[in-house]
């Protein structure tokens, strides 16, 4: 096969070795990032999916239908039961009303359920590997003071006893508040013998099912969904974890974004490389035609090269990123003790195919002419040759960046909003250039002779200066972009669970236990909110009218009073209690602005709640923004002092207490049972993780694509060193030493690179606030360092890049240069 | 007189220019006979080159007919054209035109291979043995001498067994010398296979070795074909 024998020939010569390793390094980054986003796409679904203990929860007041069990069997999914309720629990004269969840064999899906031997223990939890056997029950480590037992004593669940045998420390599906009876977990089979399940009796029936093949989990949600009726409900890590569900998107657009970039950067160096091939190849094209090979003959021949090459280097880039992909999931692993999912096959095709796409929009544009050539340029050297119009190149390269953008993210707006970016930058960067170029040149005339030369040779070859210099800045840009979005990515996931943000709630504190409470949190040294009185009241009447319940809010809600306002909250309309008087001779109340906005409620309204039946009437003083995420009490509705005086309250506070200070808890119970804990920690604990493993992978992920960036610096230095090559042997022959050759060439990438980050640094800005506007949902800022770095590091590495590539011309002698460069 | 195998008849070349139309071969005819040799002498600038890529088939004449192994240049296209250089013509140039990335014995292959030769290599090492590199094969241009490599685009051209062999100044690169022997090679195997041989050159010896002779000047044959010497 001649296209065959023709590409060894070329690879021996040396003229498809750049754009091999362009291609090779393209599929390499393409497929080592795809992979392994995929990879950690899955894992961490599947990790917060722990959160829910499936990947999907139908809940309703009735069990699920047999049918949907025998579809999901047909379908391989797995499934199992919970039972989730209410019930008093006794223990000779004691007794408190638990939150009880019964659970079949398989529980949970996702996730484990986790215990230990003693009570809020420091020693971290054991990871059950069953449900709680038949005739036992695991129980939260506060049941015991409320009960006055031991680990190993029997308590009774309606009519059934059953054995404590462990302490439940966490199990997937809570959501931390909603629980408010201390938790209890017992195995499904014992739930009839316990006679709770009466008709009447509030019972949430949950079928948990999952699948680790995500599109036939998604075909039997389609298939289930159309069998919902309206008692059921579906839950899944985007309906129950909203805050995490967006951490986990924001990831993977991130990945996504670096995808993209690693694509672009290859592409360009792919181009670069096509250029510098189709250069090379125009006068053995033209001895062929000469030979008799019709332009068929050779567009079949140099179609075939192509083809093989494309295909060889895909696969060696294909086998490259898997062993990146490897080699930065094991890191990850062992730093993280995560087992990463399987990655699915669809990540390597496409990884594949993108080696084949990126060389026909990339590299088939540069190469088009070719068969065009004519034979008579054998003849006539000078002849012209009709080489492909740079702006058809850009703009197939253009169309290439949008269908492998949309290929990989499969999101149209991420889509659009980098092409209109590299579009105006393009146009931009070109424009910057042309007038930083020209004005070097005065700058120049004072300069060394390095210099002067170096700026001569810049404006002699303004055009290919340009284009390089606008491959550069893109190079520049895309890193430096991709830096920046990582930086402020995991700082603003950071910002979301400071360090020490409150992870412990202390409920139900007893007005005459405030004091003591307190100066028990204080002695020990605790980092703690104030404690807020709580007073449970409902909403019946605004403005002396009933109010209308579908706008929500028809739970009791917990109101308090307080005479300074929480460091998170801020008054948006009204006064706060000093600068406020009543209108109507009521009392105050400041309501949280969301809630207002959803009820009609504006300052002077009047609204009526009902405590425990007795009813109060206040007048809206202020409406506040207040921060949800900062794990503070927080309340939507507060009284002005004094005003639910008549009411008894029960006091809240958060508190953060690092692992060391735990046992506390276990004091404070043993003093005062009647106060509920809801420890947070090993939710954020959890959260945190899932955080960091993203923030790990995003890390990763940008120093592959630096790689790639690294290698169109290389393909763009070397594109334009033949030429340099045979002038720096002509100074060399006429005797220039050798300080001023070398020095000329690294002055004049030095140039071009500080000239490219300048103008990437602007780039970047824009693409920047493009992104962080328009996709990424975080807070546009300025970047000050990167006006320092990119010019400075664009002026080194490019500088260097050059230097290195040309340092031949001046250790070989000017002849066979000269003769080597043809 | 037998049949001819090249035949340009009031073959014209207008090229546009800033300044207007120039006209760089105007009416040119002639006719060179299965196994003869023309040399086509002239100054620099009078249309040599032109004129050899329009006889060769490498490039179209303005107007005018050029006719080549029997076919009608003139009336076919670029395909067509490479199918008819293909199967009769073959090429030496000034500058060799050696791929530098290839072997010697690999140019003298590739137009074999491009005919889809099954025995290219054989046939190639047989080549390059009779121009006397047999010791050179696996040789890259940039390690021969300008002599050896001519004698490679030599050994190319007559490796397909052309039946015109066209050749662009074939002794411009080289000393005198290495020109002399360059000029043998050629001729030798001119005799050889019957190959009918149309050469520019500047040099007079070279000439005087043709049995044929035309002058361009300012792209008109100057005079009427002489024959030089008598027919073989």
């Amino acid at each position: 096969m001649l296209a065959l024998r023709l590409l060894w020939r070329n690879w021996r010569s040396g003229e498809v070795k750049l754009l091999a390793v362009a291609l090779v390094l393209a599929v390499a980054v393409v497929s080592g990032i795809a992979i392994f986003a995929d990879r950690l796409d899955t894992t961490l679904v599947q990790q917060s999916n722990a959160f829910l203990g499936a990947d999907l929860i139908v809940s309703g007041t009735q069990p699920h239908r047999q049918a949907w069990s025998e579809e999901a069997e047909n379908r391989g999914i797995e499934q199992t039961r919970v039972v989730e309720f209410s019930s008093m629990v006794f223990s000779g004269d004691e007794l408190h009303l638990a939150s009880i969840r019964a659970v079949a064999e398989g529980y949970p899906l996702r996730g484990y359920v986790e215990t230990s031997h003693e009570a809020y223990s420091q020693q971290p939890p054991v990871r059950a590997d069953s449900i709680p056997p038949a005739g036992e029950v695991w129980v939260d480590g506060r049941l015991l003071p409320l009960l006055n037992i031991e680990l190993g004593d029997d308590i009774e669940v309606g009519e059934h006893t059953l054995t404590t045998t462990r302490i439940l420390v966490r199990q997937p599906g809570e959501s931390g508040f909603a629980m408010t009876g201390a938790r209890v977990l017992m195995n499904l089979a014992d739930l009839e013998q316990t006679q709770v399940v009466q008709p009447g009796s509030r019972i949430d029936y949950q079928w948990l099912v999952a699948s680790d093949d995500s599109g036939n989990l998604a075909a039997f949600r389609e298939w289930l969904q159309e069998r919902l009726t309206d008692h059921d409900r579906i839950r899944d890590i985007d309906s129950s974890q909203r805050q995490l569900a967006q951490t986990l998107e924001t990831g993977e657009r991130f990945l996504l974004l670096a995808a993209v970039v690693g694509v672009l950067l290859a592409g360009v160096a792919i181009g670069l490389a096509a250029r510098q091939f189709a250069a090379r190849h125009v006068d053995q094209v033209a001895l062929m035609k000469s030979l008799g090979a019709g332009a068929g003959r050779i567009r079949q021949l140099y179609a075939g090269q192509l083809l093989i090459l494309a295909t060889l280097a895909s696969l060696v880039g294909l086998v490259l990123g898997e062993g990146i992909q490897r080699g930065v999931a094991s890191s990850l692993q062992s730093f993280f003790n995560v087992a990463l999912a399987a990655p699915a096959i669809y990540a390597y095709v496409l990884s594949f195919f993108s080696g084949l796409v990126c060389l026909m929009f990339f590299a088939l544009p540069a190469l088009w002419f070719l068969p065009q050539v004519p034979p008579l340029k054998i003849l006539r050297r000078e002849l012209a040759v009709n080489q492909t119009q740079l702006w058809i190149q850009v703009v197939l390269a253009l169309a290439a960046i949008f269908l492998l953008v949309s290929l990989f993210s499969r999101q149209l707006g991420l889509s659009l909003s980098v092409m209109a970016a590299l579009t105006g930058i393009l146009v931009m960067s070109a424009g910057i250039g042309f007038v930083l170029l020209k004005f070097s040149r005065r700058l120049s005339t004072n300069a060394g002779s390095i210099w002067r030369l170096a700026v001569a040779n810049l404006q002699r070859q303004r055009g290919q200066s340009l284009v390089q210099m606008v491959i550069f800045s893109i190079a520049i840009m895309l890193l430096l972009t991709l830096t920046a979005v990582r930086t402020s990515l995991i700082e603003d996931w950071r910002m979301q669970l400071p360090e020490n943000a409150p992870n412990h709630f202390l409920v139900n504190i007893a007005p005459q236990n405030v004091e003591a409470v307190q100066s028990f949190l204080d002695q020990e040294g605790v980092d703690r909110e104030p404690l807020y009185p709580m007073v449970l009241g409902r909403l019946t009447h605004i403005n002396g009218e009933e109010r209308d319940r579908s706008l929500g809010m028809n739970r009791e809600a917990n109101l308090t009073w307080t005479d300074t306002l929480g460091d998170d909250n801020e008054i948006q309309a009204g006064a706060w209690w000093d600068e406020w008087s009543s209108e109507t001779g009521l009392p105050g109340v400041s309501v949280e602005e969301g809630l207002a906005e959803q009820l009609g409620l504006s300052v002077g309204t009047r609204l009526e709640f009902s405590l425990g039946g007795l009813p109060i009437e206040v007048e809206v003083a202020s409406l506040r923004s207040l921060d949800w995420q900062s794990m503070n009490p927080n309340f939507f509705f507060i009284f002005e002092p004094g005003a639910l005086d008549d009411f008894s309250a029960t006091y809240i506070t958060s508190a953060y207490l690092p692992n060391d200070k735990k046992p506390l808890i276990n004091e404070l119970l043993r003093a005062y049972p009647n106060i509920l804990v809801i420890e947070l920690d090993r939710v954020f604990e959890q959260i945190r993780s899932i955080v960091d493993q993203v923030s790990q992978g995003v890390q990763l992920v940008l120093w592959l694509t630096l790689l790639g960036g690294g290698l169109v610096l290389f393909a763009a230095v070397t594109s334009s060193i033949d030429g340099r090559k045979r002038e720096a042997g002509l100074l060399r022959a006429l005797g220039s030493p050798r300080r001023l050759v070398i020095g000329s060439i690294w002055a004049e990438f030095s140039i071009l690179g500080f000239l490219a980050g300048l103008v990437g640094v602007i780039g970047a800005e824009i693409l920047l606030w493009n992104l962080q506007y328009w996709v990424l949902d975080i807070p546009v800022r300025a970047h000050p360092t990167f006006w320092v770095l990119g010019p400075i590091l664009g002026a080194v590495c490019v500088g260097t890049l050059g230097a290195i590539s040309c340092r031949g011309v001046v250790t070989t002698p000017p002849a066979v240069v000269l003769r080597e460069a043809g | 007189m037998s049949q001819a195998v090249v035949e340009a008849r009031a073959v014209r070349k207008d090229v546009a220019s800033a300044e207007g139309t120039l006209s760089i071969l105007h009416e040119v005819s002639l006719s060179v006979s299965s196994g003869d040799s023309l040399a086509i002498t002239g100054p620099s600038g009078s249309g040599k080159s032109t004129l050899l890529g329009i006889l060769a088939g490498l490039d179209l004449p303005s107007s005018g007919e050029v006719i080549l192994a029997g076919h009608k240049l003139t009336a076919m296209d670029e395909e067509g054209r490479a199918k008819v250089r293909a199967d009769h013509v073959g090429f030496v140039f000034q500058s060799f035109q050696l791929l530098p990335g290839l072997t010697a014995l690999e140019n003298v292959m590739l137009p074999l291979e491009l005919h889809g030769a099954g025995d290219a290599r054989q046939k190639a090492s047989d080549f390059l043995a009779r121009v006397g590199l047999s010791e050179r094969l696996s040789h890259y241009p940039q390690q021969l001498s300008g002599g050896e490599q001519q004698r490679v685009a030599i050994a190319r051209a007559f490796a397909s067994e052309p039946r015109v062999l066209f050749a662009d100044e074939p002794t411009g690169n080289l000393d005198m010398h290495t020109g002399a022997h360059v000029i043998d090679l050629l001729f030798e195997l001119n005799r050889e296979q019957g190959t009918t041989l149309v050469l520019i050159t500047h040099e007079e010896r070279l000439a005087l070795r043709c049995q044929r002779r035309v002058e361009l000047v300012a792209g008109a044959l100057a005079e009427p074909e002489a024959e030089l010497s008598p027919a073989l």
